[in-house]
């Protein structure tokens, strides 16, 4: 019996101070005898036993889901289907956006080309008119098939100091942030550039976290 | 890639449960999350959604002890950590189910200065000199206690 408390108490003595131990040492004192391994074993036991007893602290789960989405939202910006990296997806995405629009306003020359017949200028004038009213908005945000002008832009889980902004040049109206915490708030929201701003802004309010208002082509945000 | 709505739903139906198992195991909060994160990476990366939630806590229960396994000895001493791969595992719920028995048995049925001791070692992380000195007792007197707690909870549970 005596031994067995020599033993234990060499353990707990050494658990006190690790650092005062060789491996070598820690490894021979655990591992004297089954006794002493049998009573490390619980030490282990017990003290998770008191980590789960303590660890009932609130957890805050919208904290820690916004910052995983965080970490997880660039893979969201991969062309799944390409299997590229990230940047070179942005290039490439940019790439077929522009090839898209340049397809658009090559069609709609052509339609009116067609329809009208000979009539160069007022075509022209007309697609440039299509053209400008594509939303600013930069690839990564986009899907592939809201790159069209009247196409929904759907804006998943992308910040609203992004996203508002890029919505409101549209307008040419200005953002306003009242309160910082907002600009961090992360929507999955479906725009319609074919939409009034007045819509726009009664969509936004749709959010419960969310309180936008219109005053003077000004979007504020409480 | 699994759709962002139903990996929200399961974050936000699991990451509580993960994040205290985890916590548990590894007894670092950043470690544990680093986890759970990793957990959850994997599983957005993934087309196919995990079969049961009880899946994700023993996704964790892995995770934490393939960390515990690349640590150095010192580190797994220092945190009370096991020093070998546990090969006996039991169902999550079973393991968490025995932590909360010990807790009762120390809390219901150990008597002082033992209960005091134990949970100053376990809950606070002192050592023996330092417990000594809170209670006022010889440092001998509170090893031969310390030893004397670990023993009824081997003795209680053998039965």
């Amino acid at each position: 019996m005596e031994t067995i408390n020599d033993n234990i108490r060499q353990l707990l003595e050494m658990l006190d101070n690790p650092e005062a131990y060789t491996e070598q040492e820690i490894q021979n004192i655990i591992n004297r005898d089954e006794d002493t391994r049998e009573t490390y074993r619980l030490m282990v036991e017990a003290k998770r036993s008191s980590r789960q007893h303590q660890a009932d602290k609130p957890i805050d789960v919208n904290a820690a889901w916004q910052k995983f989405n965080q970490m997880n939202t660039p893979k969201k910006h991969h062309l799944g289907w390409m299997k590229i990296p990230c940047r070179a997806s942005r290039v490439a995405a940019s790439f077929i956006a522009v090839l898209l629009v340049s397809g658009i306003a090559f069609a709609a020359i052509h339609i009116v080309r067609s329809v009208v017949g000979g009539d160069l200028k007022s075509p022209t004038q007309e697609s440039q008119i299509s053209i400008s009213h594509h939303p600013n908005v930069p690839t990564d945000t986009q899907t592939a098939d809201t790159i069209a002008t009247s196409q929904p832009v759907i804006y998943d889980n992308i910040p609203l100091e992004k996203m508002l902004p890029e919505i409101a040049t549209h307008y040419d109206a200005k953002v306003t942030f009242v309160k910082d915490d907002a600009r961090q708030l992360r929507f999955r929201f479906v725009w319609n550039p074919q939409k009034g701003i007045d819509q726009v802004v009664s969509d936004l309010n749709q959010f419960e976290r969310l309180t936008v208002t219109l005053s003077d082509n000004q979007i504020i945000v409480e | 890639m699994l759709d962002n709505r139903i990996l929200e739903q399961l974050f936000r139906r699991n990451y509580s449960e993960m994040i205290h198992l985890a916590r548990v195991l590894l007894g670092d909060d950043g470690e544990a999350e680093d986890v759970v994160q990793d957990i959850f990476l994997r599983v957005a990366d993934s087309d196919i959604m995990p079969k049961n939630d009880s899946y994700l806590l023993t996704a964790v229960r892995n995770a934490c002890l393939s960390k515990i396994r690349q640590m150095q000895l010192h580190e797994k001493v220092k945190h009370l950590l096991p020093i070998e791969a546990e090969t006996d595992l039991q169902p999550v719920d079973k393991q968490q189910g025995r932590h909360d028995d010990i807790t009762a048995f120390v809390d219901e049925q150990m008597k002082e200065p033992h209960c005091s001791i134990f949970h100053l070692r376990f809950d606070e992380d002192l050592t023996i000199s330092e417990i000594a000195h809170r209670l006022g007792l010889n440092p001998n007197t509170t090893y031969k206690y310390l030893a004397q707690s670990i023993q009824q909870i081997r003795n209680h549970f053998k039965r």
